[in-house]
């Protein structure tokens, strides 16, 4: 592939660049570009590339959990219906307490990912308007999405288990048992025996 | 005469034949499982030919089928669903999932075990049973009405009990009636 063919990517990751301060940006391949933002960014940076270089369509949100750098990470992602590209803006918040700017202003529909995400991973936006419980019916534990919420143990806890399946293991010792690949510190953390 | 026990079976057999062959299921869906419920319904497997056939509410219908996983949230409604069926009503629980979890037996939202918390008569076991396979099933509930046993419903009512308390483990808020026949 040759250069030319990403002018569009490179010309929206140029424009940003002058604009705000940016904490990386790169073009990843044809028809994707992200750019890490701090989050009182967001709202600025999401705004310019829905008016002006034409990112009207918002595609999708959602969020990692990076538990060793304590850290959420929450992507959005737009999408120019003219040039057919992807634009990823990434933005970090804390694990405890994180809280990030509403943006269904710009798009109505951000606030049902915006719901989700606040049920399922605790993150907290300014001002978002809609009840507290979304999916989930009269939860009272930890947002179960959260890596460090432990799903085997809750459901032993909770729910009858039929003899029979004693085999069901983590899929990470099966790994490191035929690969002789060493788990990392996290995942034995967070496994679970 | 109906007293008497002799005439009680025929009455009983003549009632059981009737019954088997007048199964109406529920119309109500959960999990994946009720994909395979048209192709069974419909010409290339026909149903009907034993005499199952859909219902539109509880109350019309003879056999609940759990179709696949069963979310903490719907088994709130099944038990509602449940509860409202008339007498003699069965349940059958279709694929892995009402047996042991299947794949979701580690999910925090499904329930594993469909049997502890309503009766179960006739389970289909499969990720997802095949139509000849749900056939096959409901051709072994109807023999077991014929032999009177299938009778969960009974044992609903004589257990209550045990099933009230393993459905509030789950379901914390308990904000529907408390049924007690």
């Amino acid at each position: 592939m040759s250069e030319n063919n990403l002018h569009n990517e490179q010309k929206l990751l140029n424009l940003l660049e002058k604009k705000f301060i940016l904490k990386g940006g790169s073009v990843r391949r044809e028809r994707r570009v992200e750019v890490k933002v701090e989050p009182k960014e967001i709202v600025p940076v999401l705004l310019y590339a829905k008016e002006n270089s034409g990112y009207t369509a918002f595609t999708h949100m959602s969020c990692v959990d990076w538990i060793e750098d304590g850290e959420f990470e929450v992507v959005y992602i737009l999408w120019h219906p003219e040039e057919k590209i992807n634009f990823f803006v990434k933005t970090r918040v804390s694990r405890d307490n994180g809280t990030l700017p509403n943006i269904d202003f710009i798009w109505r529909q951000a606030n049902t990912y915006e719901r989700e995400i606040r049920e399922m991973f605790g993150i907290q936006f300014e001002g978002l308007v809609g009840r507290e419980e979304f999916i989930l019916e009269d939860w009272e534990h930890m947002p179960p999405m959260r890596r460090d919420f432990d799903t085997a143990k809750f459901v032993e806890k909770t729910y009858f288990y039929r003899p029979g399946r004693e085999d069901a293991k983590d899929v990470r010792e099966y790994v490191q048992e035929r690969t002789d690949e060493e788990l990392p510190d996290f995942a034995k953390k967070y496994s679970r025996d | 005469m109906y007293n008497d026990k002799e005439s009680q079976k025929i009455v009983d057999i003549i009632q059981n034949y009737a019954r088997k062959h007048s199964l109406f299921i529920l119309a109500y869906g959960t999990g994946c499982g009720a994909i395979e419920i048209p192709p069974t319904m419909t010409s290339r497997y026909d149903a009907e030919r034993f005499g199952i056939r859909g219902a539109a509410t509880p109350r019309q219908a003879d056999v609940l089928l759990i179709t696949g996983y069963l979310a903490t949230k719907s088994l709130k409604r099944v038990i509602k669903v449940y509860e409202q069926m008339q007498d003699p009503k069965y349940v059958i629980g279709f694929g892995s999932c009402t047996i042991n979890g299947g794949m979701y037996w580690d999910s925090y939202n499904t329930i594993n075990v469909l049997d502890k918390y309503i009766p179960v008569d006739v389970n289909i076991n499969g990720c997802m049973p095949r139509p000849e396979a749900v056939i096959a099933g409901f051709v072994k509930l109807q023999k077991q009405i014929q032999e009177g046993k299938a009778d969960g419903w009974d044992k609903y009512k004589k257990n209550l009990d045990y099933y009230k308390e393993n459905q509030k483990k789950i379901i914390t808020n308990w904000v529907m009636p408390d049924f007690n026949w």
